[in-house]
């Protein structure tokens, strides 16, 4: 990933993985805590196209360290339900969907890094639901920064933070060969 | 690495570069998915009206045209010339101001004459063209499911050599796959009768084969083209009995064509005449796949040029 003008860092590693470490025991303690594999109901963790993919790969390994048990993960782009096609300046390319896992019945756990306006969580419920009826849809994020425009709230939500509506929020991860953080940057007109 | 598409209009792979090809074909990849699940559908172009205007017959790319637009949930008008005021003498800028008084956002065009889909793009900035084929100019989407196709059973296309057999004067699968599979690094060879198969091409940076063998022996893909009796105003060549003789592909001519070749033709086929009715049918044949993947190129191609900013 280029380096940006005017970042700003607003988490640092340390606080990235507390904030993760938070998202990834409460869903731990909902589904898994005190339990043995045969109560697990079947959960997975659907990460949402980019940044949302290496938090599923955290929460997974938090259970994982916890329970010995592999929470299966999956995959989703979200470009073909987005709501500003053809409004967009530019359309952001289309990235792999991959669900590896039966969400017939199941309880999907989507993760994204931040939860700001819900349009994107709203267009990854209908995209969910274009795959299979899940029992349950739940929602991670790392980073809830308010400015909500659609009714959409996450059930596990690793730090809020406040910054100005002018700025746009974009994280670094070890996974992408950078060190964990999150930054602000001038948001630049879409 | 990102790429942002940026054009309203595909006319043709000669106006495309290369990343702009790649990026079509890695957007596909995407859309092949959709057509495998159980909800076959997808929003992206909820709200869109498209038009096929198919001004020259054809069945099976308008059938993909048309399936590709309902999968991406656009709402869908089919006109064709034999039942419209195009019969009634009403000329191509007539046809372009109605289409435009109704506000519609993609115009898929087939058209006999070369450069009819670049005279739309120019008369309509507010509207997206795709050329679904004009005259012997250009056939773009053809091409990408075939470069789609090699690429998904040989991993790549750079490097490949990819022998493209017919009637290379009259076609816009030729021409198209010609710039598409240059820009992506294949060796490309042509070959067919010396009257369909002009020495020129040489000059764009193709082997022009007279001899099938010589063209086909170190072939990775085959590309079989149509003998196409209704753009042949003149004798070409003797006979179609003759050209399957020295073109056509049989089991005689499998005897010194490599088993891991691919087999493609853009259909229809004219079984027994470039093509043995069971090679066609066989295992290297890849004709059925280059279908089912031009459907997804196509809902690649109309949702990048619907999301291009008019």
């Amino acid at each position: 990933m280029m380096e940006e003008p005017e970042m700003q860092l607003v988490m640092t590693d340390e606080q990235v993985h507390e904030a993760i470490e938070k998202v990834a025991y409460a869903v731990y303690a909902e589904f898994f805590e005190g339990k043995t594999e045969a109560e697990y109901a079947p959960v997975a963790l659907l990460g949402i196209q980019t940044s949302g993919i290496p938090l599923s790969r955290r929460i997974a390994k938090f259970i994982r360290e916890k329970t010995g048990y592999d929470v299966p993960i999956g995959t989703l782009d979200i470009s073909m339900y987005r709501d500003d096609i053809g409004v967009r300046k530019v359309l952001p390319p289309i990235r792999e969907t991959n669900i590896p896992f039966d969400i017939e019945g199941g309880v999907v756990i989507l993760t994204d890094a931040i939860l700001q306006s819900g349009r994107t969580i709203r267009a990854a419920l209908d995209a969910v639901t274009d795959f299979g009826r899940p029992a349950m849809i739940r929602l991670a994020t790392m980073i809830d920064r308010g400015l909500r425009e659609f009714p959409i709230r996450a059930d596990y939500v690793g730090a809020h933070i406040e910054v100005p509506a002018e700025k746009r929020l974009t994280t670094r991860w070890t996974e992408y060969n950078q060190p964990d953080g999150v930054y602000a940057v001038p948001k630049v007109k879409q | 690495m990102d790429f942002n598409w940026t054009k309203k209009d595909l006319l043709s792979l000669y106006d495309l570069s290369r990343e702009e090809i790649v990026h079509i074909l890695d957007t596909a990849e995407e859309f092949k998915k959709v057509s495998q699940r159980n909800v076959k559908k997808v929003p992206a172009l909820r709200g869109k009206t498209v038009v096929n205007l198919f001004v020259e017959p054809s069945t099976r790319t308008r059938l993909s045209f048309e399936l590709a637009e309902k999968r991406l949930s656009a709402d869908v008008i089919n006109v064709q010339a034999d039942a419209s005021s195009l019969r009634k003498g009403e000329s191509l800028l007539d046809t372009v101001k109605n289409i435009r008084a109704l506000q519609v956002d993609i115009v898929v065009m087939r058209h006999s004459a070369a450069g009819a889909p670049n005279f739309l793009s120019r008369e309509l900035a507010d509207c997206s063209i795709v050329n679904a084929g004009d005259g012997a100019h250009s056939h773009p989407t053809q091409a990408l499911l075939d470069l789609f196709t090699m690429r998904e059973k040989k991993g790549r296309i750079e490097g490949l050599n990819v022998a493209i057999i017919g009637d290379i004067l009259h076609s816009r699968v030729a021409r198209s796959n010609i710039w598409g599979l240059l820009k992506l690094g294949a060796n490309v060879t042509i070959s067919g009768p010396a009257t369909l198969v002009p020495k020129e091409f040489e000059k764009i940076g193709v082997r022009v084969c007279r001899n099938l063998k010589d063209a086909v022996k170190d072939a990775d893909v085959i590309n079989l083209l149509r003998i196409q009796h209704e753009r042949q105003r003149t004798e070409y060549f003797p006979g179609t009995g003759e050209y399957a003789k020295f073109y056509g592909i049989n089991p005689d001519s499998m005897k010194y064509i490599s088993p891991e070749t691919l087999i493609m033709h853009p259909g229809p086929i004219n079984r027994g005449v470039e093509l043995d009715s069971a090679i066609a049918d066989g295992p290297q044949s890849v004709i059925l796949e280059q279908v089912t993947n031009g459907l997804a190129v196509r809902m690649a191609v109309l949702f990048l040029v619907a999301g291009a900013l008019k």
